[in-house]
């Protein structure tokens, strides 16, 4: 085998190998079955921690009332939407902690789904 | 004189006369007698214990209660020469002006003067009690060797602090009746009495003067004080109680004509483990949870306090949550760290988390009261009944205290805070011990027992001292701020005795 043909093919399966392990494993990042909510949840980088939080949520809207809801709110980025919450007093206490508004219902949402 | 009067060995039929007779030898009534040594008044310092305790003294502070939980009668004070210092754990800090205030949002609120009328005295009580100089709020500009204190930014709870009577390594607080046993004797025209219990105050029959102080000692010795003057300083509690029982020419108790003695009674809760607060960066800087010693200079103690603007914007009391110890969190906890820091773009990796305390002020409530019951203590005095409470929205201002300090807490990004449970509060409730407002103070007669300057509405010989007078309580410790108003007091009968 010419050394070119030889690097091609380790390359390829050096690909196929990492494609695999990012998309049929949790290795590099975690993956979730989908549904119609993923283009929310997709902001939470550890969405199994976030509902468990959002386990605690009590009277949380149906998640389609959610989503629509958190689709506005988190607009400009989560980030900047929880510190918009907790700058202007937008609060919730689930199991007593208190967390930004957005950030308790997108933890909902991921405990939902 | 190099010893104490002994009441037990005066002879029978005494009469004693003196110019100003101190009811009690506490913190109040040490301060009083020790502010008046420069005055040509003879003054007679009646205590009814001893210099040590005395489990049969002790005994005459038993009463009853009823209402919520709190601590039998005769634990949460101590009756012997120092009073309740002997036992108490040095925690100083004045008022805060707004506590003074007459606030619209808060029923029966307010002194009759503003807090700047006690700041010339509070030097000489800070030096009484022995807390060093003067830092509390400015501490901040003291500890910057000590680590930064946590980053609250904008909002309505700010790191406060206290300062501590001198309790360093091996030092106690300063116990008034052991610290100042050597002025007391060496001052002249000053006698302190020991072992004698004040058992009536009798008026004049138009009831507008002391006329004479009936005593008694456990030994049986009844003896006779005839005072131009006479100050009640026997805390928060027996103040009331000594009024209340004299009703021989006031069928309902001296100052008692407007049935307030012995209502308003107020301590500071003090409920454990009422928060779990997270510091996203770390450990916090020692002085949260404990005691801070400065080389030469003050103890000191970070809380977190209301501030001004805050409790008139959100009609909260004035509360002080202490950081107790470090918690480990459990895994519901740590996703809540965790995902709320990603959420705000903060690294948590060093997050750590600790219970908090608080000292809390109560509302004031006339309900909430001391009453004679028909029992009686060994020299022939009723004794007393509290009926204890604390209304649902004592604890639903603190509430919403915790959860301001929580939004600051994301809002500056420095950590975050759980709430715990409003039951698990109260089964972890404590008591500062601190006997409030059941002889409050208020220029109506109407509203208050004793006017302005101390004295009872309508009795112009009979002045009250101590915590008693308190119209509304603030959360600090009374102790620093009794004295000051103690010292102020003193400087009125200088006035008008002396």
């Amino acid at each position: 085998m010419k050394r070119r043909t030889l690097i091609s093919s380790a390359t390829a399966a050096g690909a196929a190998v990492a494609a695999g392990l990012y998309r049929f494993t949790d290795l590099l990042v975690k993956h979730y079955p989908p549904t119609p909510y993923d283009d929310v949840l997709v902001v939470l980088t550890d969405r199994e921690r976030a509902a468990k939080l959002g386990a605690l949520v009590s009277d949380a809207p149906a998640p389609q009332a959610l989503a629509a809801k958190l689709r506005v709110a988190i607009k400009p980025g989560l980030t900047a939407a929880a510190k918009a919450d907790a700058a202007s007093g937008r609060l919730t206490e689930v199991g007593g902690w208190v967390v930004p508004e957005s950030l308790a219902l997108l933890s909902a949402l991921a405990a939902k789904v | 004189m190099t010893v104490f009067l002994d009441a037990r060995t005066l002879p029978d039929d005494t009469v004693l006369a003196p110019d100003l007779a101190i009811i009690g030898g506490g913190a109040a009534g040490i301060s009083l007698a020790l502010a008046l040594a420069s005055t040509k008044l003879n003054i007679l310092l009646l205590e009814s214990g001893g210099v040590n305790f005395d489990p049969q003294n002790q005994k005459m502070y038993a009463g009853s209660r009823s209402g919520l939980s709190y601590i039998a009668l005769d634990s949460g004070r101590l009756r012997f020469l120092g009073g309740s210092t002997n036992h108490w754990g040095g925690w100083c800090r004045p008022l805060d002006e707004i506590d003074f205030e007459k606030r619209d949002w808060v029923a029966h609120s307010g002194w009759p003067f503003p807090r700047k009328a006690l700041d010339a005295y509070y030097p000489r009580a800070q030096a009484l009690v022995e807390a060093g100089p003067w830092f509390y709020d400015k501490a901040g500009a003291h500890i910057t060797a000590q680590g930064a204190p946590l980053g609250l930014g904008e909002g309505g709870v700010y790191t406060s602090w206290f300062q501590f009577s001198k309790t360093r390594d091996s030092e106690l607080p300063t116990y008034f009746g052991h610290r100042y046993e050597g002025e007391l004797k060496k001052t002249p025209r000053l006698t302190p009495l020991l072992n004698a219990n004040v058992t009536g105050i009798r008026l004049t029959p138009d009831g507008t003067r002391v006329d004479r102080l009936d005593a008694a000692t456990l030994t049986g010795k009844r003896f006779v004080v005839k005072p131009h003057v006479t100050v009640l300083a026997c805390g928060g509690m027996e103040n009331a109680r000594l009024l209340l029982a004299s009703r021989d020419v006031m069928k309902n108790g001296v100052g008692n004509q407007n049935d307030l003695v012995g209502r308003f009674f107020a301590d500071n809760p003090i409920p454990r483990d009422v928060a779990t607060l997270v510091s996203f960066a770390g450990p916090l800087a020692s002085y949260y949870g404990n005691n801070l010693s400065l080389a030469n200079g003050p103890i000191l103690r970070a809380t977190f306090s209301p501030n001004h603007a805050f409790r008139r914007t959100a009609h909260v009391a004035s509360s002080l949550s202490t950081v107790e110890q470090p918690v480990e969190l459990d895994d519901t906890g740590k996703a809540a760290v965790i995902t709320t820091a990603i959420a705000l773009g903060v690294d948590a990796s060093r997050a750590s988390a600790y219970s908090l305390g608080c000292g809390m002020e109560l509302l004031p409530d006339p309900e909430r009261r001391l009453t004679l019951t028909d029992e009686k203590d060994a020299l022939g005095l009723p004794r007393l009944k509290l009926n204890m409470r604390m209304a649902e929205e004592d604890f639903t201002l603190y509430h919403q205290t915790l959860r301001e300090l929580g939004r600051q807490l994301l809002a500056s990004g420095a950590g975050m805070l759980k709430i715990n449970r409003r039951e698990d509060w109260s089964k972890n409730m404590d008591w500062g011990n601190h006997h409030l407002g059941t002889t409050r103070m208020h220029d109506d007669p109407k509203q208050g027992v004793v006017n302005s300057d101390g004295q009872v509405h309508g009795v112009s010989n009979l002045y009250v001292a101590g915590s008693s007078v308190f119209p509304t309580y603030g959360a600090s410790n009374p102790t620093l701020n009794l004295i000051a108003l103690t010292l102020r007091l003193a400087d009125h009968l200088k006035k008008v005795v002396a």
